[in-house]
Parts: C-alpha cells; sequence; structure tokens
C-alpha cells in the first residue's frame, strides 16, 4: 500500500507537470492570442505593448514564462489577464457551486443507473427491459444543451418551478440550494444513468454465465439473493472503475451544464476564460481538474483491490 | 434393487435455440439407492451434465422444456415450485462441480461461501455458529489449518483444496444424494486421486448416494458401484460395474472403452532413430523475476521455472514430456522454441545454437520449428476462414500465393483428414476434433523439422484422442517428423512416445524409454505419478486398493 501511494504520487506529479506543459505551449502557439495585444484593447500603440509586455514578462523566454506561471499558480498568486483577478481565489470560490453539481448528479445517476440495470438484466428481454432499454439510448443520445433548453423553457419558464438559473449556497439556504440545483442534476445525471445502466446489464448477463452463480442456485439461495449477492455484486466492479473515472473528471468543471444553468462554479469559469483566451486560468483550471483525474484513478485502483480479492495493488511480475 | 431414494423416469430435456430444438436429454431413466455409486458416462453433448442439472431444475429456462419424472423420496421434482426445489438444492441434494476455481464466487472468502449455503437454508443459525461448522466441515474433508484457510479467497487455495472446499460445501446440510459434475477433471492427477478417495470415504462413512458423472473411465472403474452410459441423450448400456467393463453389450460402449489410452498397455514397438539429434538442450534455465521496490522495480524473489534442464531429441523421434500444472513443461516448450527468452543454458537446432537469438534471427528458423496447441477452440482465429488459418503461415514466409497457395492448403487439409471442401468454412463450424485437424495442418504447412505439441489432445473427447494420436503418427512416419509431444496425462504420453521426461518443480527428474520410465519407475516422484493414475479396469482397479490398504 505505502509502495502503490508513492508511486502514484510521484505520477500525479508527472502527469500534472506533462499537461502543464502541453496547455502552456498550445497557448503560445495559438496564432492570436498574444496576451499583451487582448490587454492593450482596440486602439493599442506599440509602446503601450511594449511596456505590458515588460510588466507581464511576455518577452521573457518560454521556459521562463512557463516557470514563472507555475510559481504564481501554485503560490495562489496568479492574476487572470482578463479582470486581473485572483485565479485561485476564483476556483476556490467555485468549488462549491461545481461540487454541489456533481455529488448530487452523481448520487443520481448510480442510484437510477444501478436500479435499471438491475431490472433490465433480471426481466432481459421482457417489456420492462425493452422500455428501460430504450430509455437509455434516448438519455445516452440526447445532448446536455437541449435537454437543458427544453427544462428551462417548459419547467421554469412556462411553469415556473424551478429558479431560471444561478446557485445558492447550501448554507446561506438549503431549500433555495436544492431547487437551484435539481435541473442541472437530472440534466447532469442523465446521460451517466443510460450509460451505466446498459453497461452494469451487459455485466450482469455475462455474470449470469458464470459457474459460480449455478454453484448459488445448488446451493439453494433464493432467485433474488443469487441476483444481488452474487450476479449484482460482480457485476459493480467495472461500475466503480467507470464512475471514478467520470465523477473524476466532472470535479474540474461540469462545463456544459454550468454555462447553461448560469451555476457559477469552475466549469463556467472555465468557460469564460477560454472564451477569452486568458491562459492564467486555463492553466490553473486544467491543472486543478487533472489534479481529480489523477486521484479518482488512483482511488479506483485500491476500490478495485477491496471489490476484487484477486486484484493486488501494485503487483508486478515479470 | 433396494428402495430407490432417487429415481428419474422418461427424462427428456429440449432447448430450442435459433438452430431448432436441440434434445439434449432423450427419455433418460434410472434409480440411485442409498449408499451407492452410480457413474454417468458419457463424451461431450452425450447429455450427462444436462441429466444431472435437471434433477434439481438447474437447467429451467424460458427455451427449455422438460418432460418426465424426477421423484426423491417419492416427491415430485419436475414441475415443483422454486420455492420447494429450494428446500431440496443443497438440503437434500448437493452438487459439486467441475472447476473449482470458477464455481466459487472469486470475491468472497471461502467460509463465507458455506455459510452462505448453511444460513440459505437455517436462517436462524448464527452466523459465528455457522462460522464453526464451515470450520469443522473445512476440517472433515482433509483442508488442512480449516481455522485460517476459511478466511481464505478461492484464488489462494491450491486447486486440490479448492475442490475439497466445494465439497464441504455441497455437506454442509447433510444431503441424501450428491452429484458430482465431473469432479476431478479440472484437477492434477495426484490431486485427483487424492479427491477421489475423499469421494470414496465420505460414501462409505455417511452413506451418501453418489452420482458421479465423468468421461474418464478410469475414474469410474475406481469408483462407481452401477455405470450408465450416455449417448447423444439417451442411455446405450446399463449395468454393474464389473458387467459395462468385461460384458459390454452396446458397440458404442465398445468403442469408447476400446479408445481409452490405457497406461498399462505397451503401445506397439517404434524403430529405433539413430540419424543424430536434432534438438540438444543443455542446462537450460528460465526464471521469472518478482519485482518490488517503492519507486524503482527490484528483484526480491525469482520463480524457477525451468530449473537447469538437458534433454536432446532425436530425428525422428518423439519425447514425451511429462508433468503436472506448475511443473514448468509449458514454459520449457516456450524457452526451447524462444518464444520466451531463457535466462540461461543452450538450446542447439538442427547444429546451430539458438538460445538468445532475436526475433529477427529467429525468423528464417521459424518454418523449421510449429506448435500445435491444446485448445482448439482458442488458438483459431474465429473470424478467419479455414483456408486462411492453415495459409497464413505459407504467405507470411512467402512460400505461396494465389491459386499455388490454394493448393497446397487444400492437399493439407486432406492430409490431416479434412476435405478440400472446408476450405472456405469457419472455425465454429467444425467439432473440437476437426479443429484440432486444422491446427495441425497448420504447423505442417512448412514442412517443419520439430512440432512441439503442447497437451494437443487434452481438450478432445476420448474416441476423437485416439484418432488424433493416430494421425499425429502416421504423419510423422510420412514427414519424418520430430515430436517434443507436452502433456498431463502419463498415459497419452506413453502412447506416442519413443522416450519420456517426467518433470518436476522445473527439472527433469526421470528421462528415459517410454516403457522404462512407466513400469521400472526410479524416482520416487514418477512412482506417485504413475500410481494416482486411475486404471479403466475394476478388477486392477480393486487390487490396486486393495494392495495400497497392505
Amino acid at each position: 500500500m505505502g509502495r502503490f501511494v508513492v508511486r502514484r504520487l510521484v505520477g500525479m506529479v508527472l502527469v500534472l507537470f506533462a499537461i502543464s506543459v502541453i496547455v502552456f505551449l498550445i497557448f503560445n502557439v495559438i496564432p492570436s492570442s498574444d496576451p499583451a495585444q487582448q490587454m492593450a484593447g482596440k486602439e493599442a500603440t506599440p509602446t503601450l505593448i511594449a511596456s505590458i509586455n515588460e510588466e507581464w514578462g511576455f518577452d521573457d523566454p518560454l521556459p521562463q514564462q512557463y516557470l514563472t506561471m507555475m510559481g504564481k499558480i501554485l503560490s495562489g498568486d496568479v492574476i487572470s489577464y482578463e479582470g486581473r483577478e485572483n485565479v485561485d481565489e476564483r476556483i476556490v470560490d467555485g468549488i462549491p457551486a461545481t461540487f454541489s453539481l456533481c455529488i448530487g448528479a452523481a448520487v443520481i445517476w448510480m442510484f437510477f443507473g444501478i436500479l435499471f440495470g438491475y431490472l433490465s438484466a433480471v426481466r432481459a428481454g421482457g417489456l420492462l427491459d425493452r422500455t428501460l432499454t430504450i430509455v437509455a439510448v434516448a438519455g445516452i443520445s440526447i445532448p446536455v444543451f437541449w435537454l437543458a433548453a427544453i427544462f428551462l423553457n417548459y419547467l421554469t419558464y412556462q411553469l415556473e418551478l424551478f429558479p431560471s438559473g444561478g446557485y445558492v449556497g447550501l448554507t446561506e439556504d438549503p431549500m433555495q440550494w436544492a431547487s437551484h440545483l435539481i435541473l442541472p442534476w437530472v440534466t447532469l445525471a442523465i446521460v451517466y444513468v443510460g450509460l451505466y445502466s446498459r453497461v452494469l446489464r451487459s455485466n450482469m448477463l455475462d455474470a449470469m454465465g458464470e459457474d459460480y452463480v449455478r454453484t448459488a442456485r445448488a446451493k439453494g439461495l433464493s432467485e433474488r439473493q443469487v441476483m444481488t449477492r452474487h450476479v449484482l455484486r460482480n457485476s459493480l466492479v467495472p461500475i466503480i472503475t467507470l464512475f471514478g473515472l467520470d465523477f473524476g473528471a466532472l470535479l474540474g468543471g461540469a462545463i456544459l451544464v454550468e454555462a447553461v444553468f448560469s451555476l457559477d462554479g469552475i466549469g463556467l469559469y472555465t468557460y469564460e476564460s477560454l472564451i477569452n483566451f486568458d491562459l492564467p486560468p486555463v492553466m490553473a483550471v486544467v491543472l486543478f481538474g487533472a489534479f481529480f483525474v489523477v486521484l479518482f484513478n488512483a482511488l479506483v485502483d485500491i476500490a478495485y483491490a477491496y471489490l476484487d480479492p484477486r486484484v493486488k495493488l501494485g503487483a508486478s511480475a515479470q | 434393487m433396494s428402495e430407490a431414494l432417487l429415481s428419474v423416469d422418461d427424462l427428456r430435456v429440449g432447448f430450442d435455440t435459433e438452430g431448432g430444438r436441440v434434445q439434449a436429454v432423450d427419455g433418460v431413466s434410472f434409480e440411485l439407492a442409498p449408499g451407492e455409486v452410480l457413474a454417468i458416462v458419457g463424451e461431450s453433448g452425450s447429455g450427462k451434465s444436462v441429466t444431472a442439472q435437471t434433477i434439481i431444475g438447474l437447467t429451467r429456462s424460458a427455451n427449455a422444456s422438460i418432460e418426465g419424472s424426477v421423484q426423491l423420496a417419492g416427491n415430485e421434482l419436475i414441475g415443483a415450485g422454486e420455492a420447494e426445489l429450494r428446500q431440496v438444492r443443497g438440503e437434500r441434494i448437493a452438487m459439486v462441480f467441475q472447476d473449482p476455481m470458477t464455481s466459487f464466487n472469486p470475491v468472497y472468502r471461502v467460509g463465507d461461501q458455506l455459510i452462505e449455503a448453511i444460513q440459505a437454508h437455517r436462517p436462524h443459525v448464527s452466523r459465528s455458529d455457522a462460522r464453526e461448522r464451515a470450520v469443522e466441515l473445512l476440517g472433515s474433508v482433509g483442508l488442512p489449518d480449516p481455522e485460517q484457510r476459511v478466511d481464505r479467497y478461492p484464488h489462494e487455495l491450491s486447486g486440490g483444496m479448492r475442490q475439497r472446499a466445494m465439497i464441504a460445501m455441497a455437506l454442509t446440510l447433510e444431503p441424501e444424494v450428491l452429484i458430482a459434475d465431473e469432479p476431478t477433471t479440472a484437477l492434477d492427477v495426484t490431486i485427483q486421486a487424492q479427491i477421489l478417495e475423499l469421494l470414496r470415504q465420505l460414501n462409505r462413512e455417511r452413506g451418501l448416494a453418489t452420482i458421479l458423472i465423468t468421461h474418464d473411465f478410469g475414474v469410474v472403474a475406481e469408483m462407481a458401484d452401477r455405470v450408465l452410459v450416455m449417448h447423444e441423450g439417451r442411455i446405450v448400456e446399463r449395468g454393474d460395474l464389473d458387467d459395462v467393463f468385461y460384458a459390454t453389450k452396446d458397440p458404442y460402449t465398445r468403442k469408447l472403452l476400446g479408445a481409452v489410452v490405457r497406461l498399462d498397455q505397451a503401445p506397439p514397438l517404434r524403430p529405433g532413430k539413430t540419424e543424430g539429434p536434432l534438438l540438444e538442450v543443455t542446462d537450460l534455465v528460465k526464471h521469472f523475476s518478482v519485482k518490488r521496490g517503492l519507486l524503482f522495480d527490484r528483484e526480491v524473489d525469482r520463480v524457477r521455472a525451468v530449473d537447469g534442464v538437458s534433454f536432446s531429441v532425436e530425428r525422428g523421434e518423439t519425447l514425451g514430456l511429462v508433468g503436472e500444472s506448475g511443473s514448468g513443461k509449458s514454459t520449457l516448450s516456450r524457452a526451447v522454441l524462444q518464444l520466451l527468452k531463457p535466462t540461461s543454458g543452450s538450446v542447439r537446432f538442427d547444429g546451430r545454437e539458438i538460445a538468445g537469438l532475436s526475433r529477427r534471427q529467429m525468423r528464417p528458423l521459424r518454418p523449421d520449428m510449429q506448435m500445435v496447441f491444446q485448445d482448439p477452440y482458442a488458438s483459431l482465429n474465429p473470424r478467419k476462414r479455414i483456408g486462411q488459418i492453415v495459409g497464413e503461415p505459407l504467405r507470411v514466409q512467402n512460400r505461396a500465393s494465389g491459386a499455388e497457395l490454394r493448393r497446397q492448403v487444400k492437399e493439407l487439409l486432406e492430409r490431416v483428414g479434412l476435405s478440400s471442401e472446408h476450405y472456405d468454412r469457419y472455425p465454429h463450424e467444425f467439432s473440437g476434433g476437426q479443429r484440432q485437424r486444422v491446427g495441425i495442418a497448420r504447423a505442417l504447412a512448412l514442412r517443419p523439422k520439430l512440432i512441439v505439441a503442447d497437451e494437443p489432445v487434452s481438450a478432445l473427447d476420448v474416441s476423437i484422442r485416439t484418432q488424433i494420436l493416430t494421425l499425429l503418427s502416421d504423419l510423422q512416419e510420412e514427414f519424418g517428423l520430430t515430436y517434443v509431444f507436452v502433456a498431463h496425462d502419463i498415459g497419452v504420453v506413453r502412447h506416442v512416445s519413443d522416450r519420456i521426461a517426467v518433470m518436476h518443480d522445473g527439472k527433469i527428474v526421470e528421462l528415459g524409454p517410454a516403457d522404462q520410465v512407466c513400469e521400472q519407475p526410479a524416482d520416487a516422484y514418477t512412482k506417485t505419478l504413475l500410481a494416482a493414475v486411475p486404471v479403466p479396469d475394476p478388477r486392477e482397479s480393486r487390487a490396486r486398493r486393495a494392495d495400497f490398504k497392505a
């Protein structure tokens, strides 16, 4: 375990380093991304641009610029080009909204994903299975922005059941918090419900043919015990993997959903920064998101070893 | 016959498939008395497993039609409700399956799976009492350290221990009938002998009525009181053990018995080989490192899979390589062919040192050495046509193309007993034996000097086995082939080999002429191995057991 953690930490640093270098380089080769030009505005004089370049260090060699920026990001001093605000503070401010959105959606999609997948598998070929299959495929295929638009149009503007967007802190007013988040939760969860129920269904159908399921029946277990203790239990392992990866990726900001519902989270901030070609916040949110992806990858591996005792953490043989 | 405990009457089981109705069991009737061991023998597809599983309703499904009657002490089980059947399963009729690795759920501890069986029928029994009972049962089937092993996961036990635990699980509720479906087929022969002894003991001490499903007449001779022989869903022969063996009535049974390769019968004499060695292996070592380290791996242990092995194979000779699982025989054969890089040692092939050659250096030599694999299902690409599979070696080595390639492949197919019309078919259209012929044709395509056959017949039915062995020996004569024949079944190895090498723990413990190794073994392990092979002859088997006791 200790060995596993050490290796993963080293791996995490390497991955974050590689990602930051790539993002940095991409921004420096994109045409029209000259930050000094951007800051100087449309009526920029060469002297103004030169002085901005001087002040912000845009004339320094690239490695130097990279190191300066990384140092500032890590120490919390980095300032965005657009708006000149502290990037790290903006990210921290966005965490409650993004995490509320992701955790709530994850609870919904895991619950319904597993429920639908289980019912589909147990009633494979039947009417319920077919209905759930249609629901799942629809969920996977419907674009988030379209679904969000439909929800907003009917449920918010016409029926006025939900507020039209924005975020209210959980500690300020829990009821308002929930009512602001219900539509984003459902919108975000629907794709995953479809995906997870399909994956679970096929895993369970595979597991039903396993010898140990026959053994469980031969022992005299009831059909429900066979299904939950043996078929479902063993089929959940790949679901946990999927969940770890998806959830980790979302914590870095659910860009589309946050943008559509104007949830003031990290995703919305990312979206705005990308539109403005604003390198410092983009670097910071990418690293922030990558951190969670790598972290959850490691957590998935640990969970795997608990769920499947045959898996040994960090074992290698040649 | 005494009062029947279980009686099966005119049982018919059919499955509706895309290709129409498959009648897996077609009018099977038999009775089982308390304390009796009834063997049901048959090849794959004979319906023996379906019969056994139907008894406790495991074959029930939407596409199955089940008719006839199965009565347990007068209670009808066919048509019984699920709840009623659940009372029977595990409680009155318990089952042991073929592969204890896949038959245990890998994610639960062995003890928990026993506890689950107990609590399924006795919900009021506390977990700690059930655990105590599990420990006691594991001990009673001869599992060493049951207190410790009860908390192990299935993969942490050896194959033999797993099967003991599986038997313990079957015994948890003291059933009246035990159905053992190929209980030793997945086990090594020395372990098989132990498990059979355990089953015999349970039958003797507990009066446990046992149905033993098997394809192996050796196991039948060791175990059964009565025998049913099944073929295509019907019982073709039934009777007491000795009658079935010595007064066989049915021609199919006679054919099956005749096809059994017997260890105690010397194969026909083979001419001596004197053309000098084709393959010389000296001090061959293959170690696998076990690596660990905080950040960088370093070797902490090594598995000595092949540990200093020397032998040579004469041109035109067959060397049998026998060993149980884990003995290193497969690693050895791959290291000889340079499919695995040997750790050290020398391999001379046709006078040339090949140990340590790179892949590219080996490429021109590859046509001279080919391999035939164990599983004819897994070793043929299911998406390629037979013609493409057999022709591929010729194509990649640029030996032939176009019409010439087609002609050569068709000739090969005919040579191995298939037809040239099979050229455009896919592997799934063939039986196991036919597929193994395809594998052999592929190995032959480049006219190799050496063929390494790794368990080429162990996945095949008995009657097919002999055909493939005969084909291999005909081809050897015709093409002057040299074989290294790797197998766990010393009976089969003796049948085809001039000399036999016995492997154990990565070393060759005995090497000599086949007859000598089988009849006057010098090494203690060879003796154990030979003694464990069940003899398909009830009288002999009884004599051996009497000897053993004395």
